[in-house]
This record gives C-alpha cells, sequence and structure tokens, in this order.
C-alpha cells in the first residue's frame, strides 16, 4: 500500500505540491494525472525519496525513506539512466544485489525475453537507445520483486510490442497483490488497465475517481471534467 | 555495500576493457603519465634552481597546499557538490535499500584516489626534490593521507549527511570560506609586494606564529611542521588539536543519522554534472559545472529575410535578445588580454622598433588559443532544419557563420586597439591586424568543419582539434613564412597586406571546402 498525506514541497519560493493526499490499496493500480508543470514528477520524485519534502509518505506501513520501505519498492522514471560501463545484464545483478532479490537466473532470462532484451544483454549503458534504456529500467524494476511500484511516464519511447507487454506484466503485478502508480500524459495507454485516478492541476489534486464509482464512462472525459479542458 | 562494491568493479573492468580497445584512449593515458612526469621533472628542477629544495621548502608547499585545497574542499562539501554523482546514480542507487551514508562513501571514491596520488607524488618529493629523511616522508605521509582523509571525508560526511543544518547556514559557510580565500590571497599579494618575492620573504610569511593558531587549517600546517622542522612548543599545542579535531569529527560522522536528504542536492549535481561532461565533449570552453539559466530580453521585431539569410538574421535576432548582445566571455578575455599585453609589453614592442609585429604576433596567439570557443554556428549543423532550407550549401556556411565573423571583429578590434593605441602603432597596421585576426577566426572555423569531415568521431574531439590545428598551422604557416621573407628580403611593410590577402584566400578556399557539409546531414552521423 503506498500512503501520502499531507505532501508539500517547495522549489525556492515556488510551491510545487501543496498539501496532497492519496493512497493505492494493494492489489489497485492508481494513475497520476494532470498538464505540463501540475507537480506529478514532484510527487513521484518525493516517494521515490529523491526529494526533501513536508509531510507524510508510507510504503507498506514504512516511511518512504527507510531501508525497509525502500527494499519493498520500485521505481521507473521518466527518463531512464544507465550506468555508461554496465552492460544490460550486470545492471540487473547490480539491482539483484542492492535489493537481496531472490530472482532466479531463469526468470530473468524471461523477463528479458518478454522485452526483447535477451539478445543485448552484453550491450553497455551508453549502446542503448531510449526505448531500450526504458525496457531495462523496467526490467530493473520489476526484479526485485516490489510490492509498491512507481512509473512515470513508462510507455515513452516504448515501441507497441513493449507497451502491450508492459500493460500485461502491470495487471499479472496486480493479480499479484502489487501495489501500481502510474503518472502518464497517455491516457489511452492506461484507459484499460486503472483501478483509482488522481488528477492534478496547480500544484493540487482537484479530484479523485474509482473505476467502479464511474461506471463505464472514459477516462479522457472524467479527466477533461476536471480540468476544464476539450476533449479533442 | 556489496552492490556499490559490485558496481565499481564492473564498471573499472569494463572501462579498461573498452579503453584496450581503443588505443585512443591508451595513447592519451600515456600522454598523460608522460607529461605529469615532465611536469614532475620540470617542477623538481624549478625548485632546485629557486633554492626551494630543503624541508623549509616543503613546508611552504604544505602552508599552501593546506590554505587553498583543503578550504576549497571545504567549500564544495558546504555547498553539496564535492562529491561526483551520476543521474544513472539518482535512478537506481539513491532509491535503491542501501545506507545513504555508504552511498556517500562510495560515491567520494574518487577523492581517496586522486588524494592517495597526490599524497604519493608529495611523498616521492618530499624523498628525492626536498631532501627530507625517510622516517620524516613517512610520517609526513601517514600524517597527510590518513589523517587529512579521515578529516575529511568525516566534514564531507557530516556536511552531507546533516539534514537538519539549514540551508542559508551552509551558504553562509561557503560563502565564508569564499571571502576568507579571497582575503588570505590579498594578504599574500600585499605581503610580496611589499617583501618582494624571495625565499627569505616566503619563510618569513610561513613562519608567522598567527598561521598555525588558524583553527583546522593552521593546526594542520603545525603538523607538517612538527614533523618536517621538527617540534616547538606552538606546533606540539596545535597538532595535538588538529588530532583532536580529526578524532572528533570522525565520531560525529559516524554518529550521524542520515535519511538522504542530500539527493536532491546530489541529483540535481549530477544532472548539472553530465551536461558539463556533454558540452566539454563538444568541444565547448566550459568555465563551471552549473550552468545558469539564461535570461533573455524581450524584442518585437520579425525575421524578414528569405533562404539562407534567415539562417543570420535568426541568430541576430537571438544576440538581440541576450544580455549583452555579442559580446561574451571571449570579448571580455580580449580586451583584458589587450589592456594586459599593452600594458606589461610595452617597453619591449616600442624598443624593439616593430610593435606592430609583436601585435600581429599577439593577434595570432589569441586567435590560436581560442580552440575551445564554440558560437551559434556549431549548432547549426546539428539542427535537421538548416539542411531543409532550399539555398545553395556556401550561401547556408556564409550566413550561419556571417556573425561570427563581425563577432570576431568586434573582439579583434578589443584586442588590438589598446595595444595599438599603448604602442603608438600606426592606426592602418591596426586595422590590417583586426582583419587578419578576424581571417584567421574564420579559417578557423572553417578547418574545424573540414576536421570533422575528416575524422568524424573516430578520434573524438581531441582528435578533430588536433587535425584542425595540424591544417590550420600547415596551411597559414606557409604563407607566414613568405610573407616573413618578403618583409625581409623585399619590404617590411608588405608582410601586413600579403598575410591578409593570403589569410582571405585561404580562408575562402577552405571555406568552399567546408560548405558541402551543409549539404547533407548524413556526413557526420
Amino acid at each position: 500500500m503506498l500512503e501520502i498525506q499531507g505532501l508539500s514541497k517547495k522549489y525556492g519560493k515556488h510551491l510545487a505540491v501543496d498539501q496532497v493526499n492519496l493512497s493505492v490499496p494493494d492489489g489497485k493500480i492508481g494513475i497520476l494525472l494532470g498538464p505540463n508543470g501540475a507537480g506529478k514528477s514532484t510527487i513521484i520524485k518525493s516517494i521515490a525519496g529523491l526529494l526533501r519534502y513536508q509531510g507524510m509518505i508510507k510504503i507498506q506501513g514504512n516511511p518512504a525513506k527507510t531501508l525497509e520501505a525502500k527494499k519493498q519498492f520500485a521505481y521507473v522514471p521518466e527518463i531512464p539512466a544507465m550506468f555508461d560501463a554496465l552492460t544490460v545484464r550486470e545492471h540487473i545483478e547490480y539491482m539483484r544485489r542492492a535489493y537481496d532479490s531472490t530472482i532466479t537466473d531463469g526468470e530473468v532470462e524471461e523477463l528479458l525475453k518478454r522485452f526483447e532484451l535477451d539478445d543485448k544483454q552484453e550491450k553497455l549503458g551508453n549502446e542503448l537507445s531510449k526505448g531500450m534504456m526504458q525496457k531495462v529500467s523496467i526490467c530493473c524494476a520489476l526484479c526485485v520483486h516490489p510490492k509498491v511500484i512507481l512509473l512515470d511516464e513508462p510507455m515513452v519511447g516504448l515501441d507497441p510490442k513493449a507497451i502491450k507487454e508492459l500493460k500485461e506484466v502491470i495487471l499479472e503485478l496486480k493479480e499479484q497483490n502489487v501495489t501500481v502508480l502510474i503518472s502518464t500524459h497517455m491516457l489511452e495507454m492506461v484507459e484499460d488497465i486503472w483501478d483509482i485516478m488522481f488528477v492534478m492541476e496547480k500544484s493540487h489534486i482537484i479530484g479523485a475517481y474509482r473505476k467502479e464509482d464511474v461506471g463505464n464512462k472514459d477516462l479522457d472525459d472524467l479527466f477533461f471534467e476536471l480540468t476544464g479542458g476539450e476533449k479533442e | 555495500m556489496k552492490a556499490l562494491m559490485y558496481l565499481t568493479k564492473r564498471s573499472f573492468v569494463n572501462s579498461i576493457k573498452k579503453a584496450v580497445k581503443k588505443p585512443v584512449t591508451l595513447i592519451a593515458l600515456i600522454f598523460g603519465v608522460a607529461y605529469g612526469i615532465f611536469l614532475f621533472a620540470m617542477l623538481a628542477g624549478l625548485a632546485v634552481g629557486v633554492r626551494f629544495n630543503s624541508s623549509s621548502g616543503l613546508v611552504i608547499i604544505m602552508t599552501l597546499w593546506a590554505i587553498y585545497i583543503t578550504l576549497s574542499n571545504f567549500m564544495m562539501y558546504s555547498s553539496r557538490k564535492g562529491v561526483i554523482f551520476r543521474p544513472a546514480h539518482t535512478h537506481f542507487v539513491f532509491t535503491a535499500p542501501i545506507n545513504p551514508k555508504l552511498i556517500l562513501l562510495h560515491g567520494a571514491w574518487m577523492n581517496y584516489v586522486f588524494s592517495v596520488i597526490v599524497w604519493i607524488i608529495l611523498a616521492v618529493a618530499g624523498l628525492t626534490v626536498f631532501q627530507v629523511e625517510p622516517w620524516k616522508v613517512g610520517l609526513f605521509f601517514l600524517a597527510g593521507c590518513v589523517l587529512e582523509t579521515v578529516l575529511e571525508v568525516s566534514v564531507m560526511v557530516t556536511i552531507y549527511a546533516n539534514d537538519r543544518l539549514p540551508e542559508k547556514l551552509m551558504k553562509g559557510i561557503c560563502r565564508g570560506i569564499k571571502i576568507l580565500l579571497i582575503a588570505i590571497t590579498i594578504v599574500i599579494v600585499l605581503y610580496f609586494r611589499k617583501e618582494g618575492i624571495s625565499m627569505e620573504s616566503a619563510r618569513g610569511f610561513i613562519d608567522w606564529k598567527g598561521l598555525q593558531i588558524f583553527p583546522v587549517v593552521g593546526w594542520s600546517i603545525a603538523v607538517y611542521r612538527l614533523i618536517l622542522l621538527g617540534p616547538d612548543m606552538l606546533n606540539i599545542v596545535c597538532s595535538i588539536l588538529y588530532m583532536l579535531t580529526v578524532f572528533f569529527m570522525a565520531g560525529l560522522a559516524v554518529k550521524m543519522d542520515c535519511g538522504g536528504g542530500y539527493y536532491e542536492d546530489a541529483a540535481k549535481f549530477a544532472d548539472d554534472y553530465a551536461d558539463m561532461k556533454k558540452r566539454k565533449k563538444n568541444g565547448e570552453m566550459v568555465m563551471g559545472i552549473e550552468k545558469k539559466k539564461k535570461k533573455f530580453r524581450k524584442i518585437s521585431e520579425t525575421i524578414q529575410a528569405s533562404g539562407a539569410k534567415a539562417i543570420f538574421y535568426r541568430q541576430l535576432l537571438e544576440y538581440k535578445k541576450e544580455k549583452y548582445f555579442i559580446f561574451s566571455k571571449i570579448s571580455v578575455f580580449c580586451l583584458f588580454f589587450g589592456v594586459f599585453f599593452a600594458y606589461a609589453m610595452r617597453k619591449n614592442a616600442i624598443e624593439s622598433g616593430y610593435p606592430q609585429m609583436f601585435l600581429l604576433g599577439m593577434a595570432a596567439y589569441i586567435s590560436l588559443v581560442m580552440t575551445g570557443y564554440l558560437g551559434k554556428w556549431e549548432n547549426e549543423l546539428k539542427t535537421p532544419y538548416l539542411f531543409m532550407i532550399p539555398d545553395s550549401a556556401f550561401k547556408k556556411l556564409w550566413y550561419s557563420t556571417l556573425i561570427e565573423h563581425i563577432k570576431a571583429l568586434v573582439d579583434g578590434s578589443l584586442l588590438c586597439i589598446p595595444m595599438g593605441f599603448f604602442w603608438k602603432i600606426q592606426p592602418v597596421y591596426v586595422i590590417l591586424c583586426i582583419l587578419i585576426y578576424t581571417a584567421l577566426q574564420a579559417n578557423r572555423m572553417y578547418t574545424k568543419v573540414i576536421a570533422q569531415c575528416l575524422v568524424g568521431d573516430v578520434l573524438g574531439k581531441t582528435g578533430q582539434n588536433l587535425v584542425r590545428a595540424c591544417i590550420q598551422m600547415t596551411v597559414l604557416g606557409m604563407g607566414a613564412i613568405v610573407a616573413v621573407l618578403i618583409g625581409i628580403f623585399v619590404n617590411m611593410n608588405l608582410i601586413f597586406p600579403i598575410l591578409l590577402i593570403y589569410s582571405i584566400m585561404v580562408t575562402v578556399a577552405v571555406g568552399l571546402l567546408a560548405s558541402l557539409r551543409f549539404g547533407s546531414m548524413e556526413q557526420l552521423t
């Protein structure tokens, strides 16, 4: 479970996130939507422990900055950054060691195969295209068997097959009772997988919906109802 | 920790493997080591030459080291910029379940390696150049390498890990150290101006007792004095204070809780550092790690030119929006050198009877030195829009670089006019010199494009610069030899016009060749 209470973050005088509360229960897929500059990335980075903030963030009941919380948490950033001198396989190996992951070699092989990286295992970080880096980043996050996973614009740069695969992986994680939070602009990509949506605007969460409460209503209709924009 | 060790080990092994496959890296490494040895030998010779080769000489060096390097390190740590992390650390390490203090200690491994190398060099210098007894060198190495590193690491951990220290206090410490360094420099300059530069005056300054009483930095100087010069009451007391400080700081660092609050600053620094490396790789002259966000003026103007001419007017509009228009750091640099050399070389230039030749030499030298400067034109080649403009390649080259020629003309004026004025050179020679400087700058730009085409990415930016310098020196060198010969055997007054006409002709020819690069984007990729 992911819980955020009274999260605020200031960059100098600019209040990027103001008193945000949200929670995503176990086995649910939360999506964080909002226009550019709304504060989504700040929330994501705060959860990942990369920012100083005010308020409380808990992962599986543990404060997000503790090692217990981090052990159960995985993060896929919007812009992946690889170690130049580490191969794809070595990135995975590093994650295995850092998280004391129980993933087996066979499972790693399977994972790399799913994202078409099995033949690129010996490629160095600085030899990868942006799309490939994104795939490695996703595989690294999955290989730690997280209880909570955070994906920031995970579909950007991925080819259609990888997007399809990623959606399947996210649904599998849900079945395994993993908490998923996805921040994205691409509404159509998360249309059929979300359980809870949070819409942000100007540093605040301006609305939240549960799928079971809105019936068959379109995701973009709900989004534009809240943000006041028009569906194209 | 095992994950971090794995990370370092694999990165090191892979980098070595890559370097072995790429001979350029190995050649650069060999050259680097050879240059280091040459520099060491040269400095050692200099130390012997000025009778600096004794324990006192080493104490003087260590005093300056303690003041500048130690304080600079403290300043870097107080702004949380002393440890280099990469964007990949933000992605994979800061988010991992690893103690933030361990990450910090591991992140600074380059600092330890650097520190050990410096202390080995100092120990070798102590034995060979400064003639210090081996047991003293051993103690000196231990005190420096161990105590100073422990203190540095403790300060680093205490400052980075402490989330409770207010940001304003940290900025205050940083500013305070900066002011202190400037103040010390002024005191040193004023002292040596008054006393003159000699071993005796240097010793007089170093022996000043107040220096050792100065907390931490002064105390570390006392340790070096105790080991190298022998005990006295002051250096014994100050050395004890230094040891106590090291133990106290180490204890504080061990006890301090760290929740990873520094990740925010470290991640920002990692991005800035990666950006700086990228700019450096592109051949840009980088002055600092942090790139300040540029502010632009509001200009309500539209570009009305068409074809390749639009490139020039777009660049002009961009420059109009900039704070100092076409004036850059290079302009300041040219003006500074113009005024500096005008004053410093005035006597020699005027007494020679040919001050115009001095001016020409300075203009040529500065033009060759400015290799790291990138104008807007180089970015043109990186965008596909340039290649899509329906105009000839030569026109695109001309209009992409036209503003750079104007800038070179302005910078050349800033460089040559002060020297021309103070050295009482006829205006016609000054004008010719400015034009030659402009032509040389244009030549450099176009030769760079040719070097890029010839070498591509095989030898990297350094290789490209080397090839450019070779081409430029060969082509221009021939002209210079011809001009000098005509000057000696026919008429000295002909040197300037011959050089100008020759460099313009060569530049046009090189420009025509370089324009091929503006025809298609494919050539470099």
